[in-house]
């Protein structure tokens, strides 16, 4: 049985039809809306931007925007993001939108900067992995100095499961935080908690 | 932006019936989106990841309000009327469309929705839903089977 | 309008493909019968007014530590059972926040009524904090009854958050420079002001003079 619009029964066809009506929209409501998003401060990049920093990659843009760059109107001062260089560290004179300790946004369920380390001079390759990623051990690679691997994640505010992977297969628990019980793997998980900004 | 407000509120009304929880969901909707921009990544279609962000504000703001009312409880014989009515202008036929679907399970309102009044395929369906192809495509037969065993007669002058 | 504007020039990444696959469809990687049960999963907390979330992102732990198909839906299936039982703790205005931290106090051997009284005493404030630092020092070593007995009254008197954090840090070192477990959290609870006491918690018998460890 497909489920082409043709091939449906008649009535439910005329429900279809009647119900793709569009929907008179209130003026009023619309303009809240656009009010609201004008009142909010520019977003900030998030995950992207971090990864992005952290490894080379390749850029592609569309075109007008990469005249834009080349302009300076876009980049990651004017984006309003979290600056942060290929150390993992906020990069000085750029204007963090988030930082750990240091709110800046008005709006408390932003996200907010969190920085995660784990000492492992051992290691050959250390990410984070938890709630806020899928638990996605390619999606938020660490950076190390003299064994201490460190990255910067914007987390939005409330309570977040998280684990280090290491070398790819050993899921290590941050020394530093709370325990998770049990995950149900054999392994153990941290917690974090990401207060929001005081006002 | 009015491209998409107005699929968007279409879904919206048609999801949860009311314009005001529909405005709701809308400015949350457009506000999140707004927010998370920084999590957009251009591989994934705009339409697609706009669509998950109000599949869920519609699915809270509709949880939301099952804690508080039962919205769409109506009695047999009301429905069974408005079944009855001949045409009348389009304003009737709207309501008696948002009773047709607040009698579907929000599930399978949602699947029939997204398939067939916004037209998505069911791999964006799937990406909107967080939902598997194959629970969607049952979903939907199960919401045209319902609809069809109900409305037997509702096309009839 | 602006958004749009922002939108277009966002910055787009080559990321491998499987990383766009994830994007529009993380459980694509178990398999057809274990998604199909975890989605009946997430439908049924959709349908009870649980949080979902939890689910998913326990299957998707479970796929990136390559667990089984089984293993991943038994882990599961204990979220759900564990929320439900958190949100019958915990009420109908429970955040998701409190339930996922109520389920790792149910976890480790908490008893749901224990958690209803704490939730019954509550005027706004979250229990989120509370219950992730109970979980985690009864993991720790900390007697059960000791350690819920302990966190409650410190609730009920007022600690906030940030009380709780440095209660949980000082415990954490002192367990880790070798002081017993339930004597420590006894002995740093004794340390935080409360409203209306002069000490958080009565002195237990038999416990050793505080060591001082800082």
């Amino acid at each position: 049985m497909t489920d082409e619009f043709d091939s449906l029964d008649p009535n439910v066809r005329w429900i279809v039809t009647e119900a793709r009506r569009p929907v008179p929209v209130d003026a009023a409501a619309r303009a809240r809306v656009i009010d609201a998003i004008k009142a909010e401060p520019v977003p900030s990049r998030g995950l992207g931007l971090v990864t992005w920093l952290s490894e080379p990659h390749r850029l592609a843009l569309p075109p007008f925007a990469t005249a834009a760059l080349a302009a300076g109107l876009v980049g990651i001062g004017v984006l309003g993001g979290l600056a942060i260089n290929r150390d993992g560290r906020s990069a000085a004179g750029q204007l963090p939108a988030v930082a750990v300790g240091q709110p800046q946004l008005p709006d408390s369920l932003s996200p907010r900067a969190v920085k995660f380390v784990l000492i492992a001079p051992q290691a050959t390759n250390v990410s984070l992995v938890g709630d806020f990623n899928g638990w996605d051990s390619g999606a938020t690679p660490m950076k190390t100095s003299g064994g201490t691997w460190t990255v910067f994640v914007p987390l939005h505010p409330g309570l977040h499961t998280y684990s280090f992977v290491v070398d790819g297969t050993h899921f290590v628990s941050d020394p530093t935080a709370p325990i998770a019980p049990d995950d149900g793997f054999g392994h153990r998980s941290s917690v974090v908690l990401v207060r929001k900004p005081s006002l | 932006m009015d491209r998409y407000y107005e699929r968007c509120a279409r879904f919206a009304v048609r999801m949860l019936g009311s314009r005001d929880d529909a405005e709701d969901a809308l400015q949350q909707t457009f506000l999140r989106a707004y927010r998370s921009l920084g999590k957009y990544q251009e591989r994934d279609r705009f339409s697609a990841w706009l669509y998950r962000i109000l599949v869920n504000q519609c699915r809270s703001a509709a949880s939301r309000r099952s804690q508080r009312e039962r919205v769409f409880v109506r009695e047999e014989a009301a429905l069974l009327n408005a079944a009855d009515r001949r045409q009348g202008w389009a304003g009737e036929d709207e309501e008696l469309v948002q009773r047709i679907l607040a009698e579907l399970d929000p599930l399978l309102r949602e699947a029939f929705v997204l398939k067939y009044i916004d037209e998505l395929s069911y791999e964006e369906m799937s990406a909107a839903t967080g939902v598997g192809v194959s629970a969607l495509k049952m979903r939907v037969k199960r919401a045209c089977d319902r609809l069809r065993a109900r409305w037997e007669h509702i096309k009839d002058d | 309008m602006r958004a749009i504007a922002l939108l277009a020039v966002a910055t787009s990444v080559s990321f491998a493909q499987d990383a766009r696959e994830r994007a529009t469809d993380p459980l694509g990687r178990l398999d057809p019968s274990t998604r199909f049960a975890v989605e009946m999963l997430m439908d049924s907390a959709r349908l009870v007014g649980l949080p979902h979330g939890p689910l998913e992102s326990k299957a998707l732990e479970g796929i990136s530590k390559r667990a089984s198909g089984r293993d991943i839906l038994v882990a599961v299936r204990r979220v759900y059972r564990a929320l439900r039982e958190a949100r019958m703790a915990l009420g109908p205005s429970a955040t998701t926040d409190e339930l996922t931290a109520a389920t790792g106090a149910l976890r480790v051997g908490i008893p749901a009524s224990e958690l209803s009284r704490l939730a019954a005493t509550r005027t706004g404030k979250p229990l989120t904090v509370p219950l992730v630092v109970l979980a985690d020092l009864v993991t720790r070593g900390v007697p059960r009854d000791t350690a819920s007995v302990t966190i409650f009254q410190l609730f009920q008197r007022g600690a906030a958050d940030d009380d709780f954090l440095g209660l949980w840090r000082s415990v954490e070192r002192d367990i880790v420079s070798g002081t017993d477990p339930g004597v420590a959290l006894l002995n740093r609870a004794r340390e935080i002001p409360t409203k209306g006491t002069s000490s958080a918690v009565p002195p237990a018998s038999g416990v050793r003079p505080d060591d001082a460890k800082s």
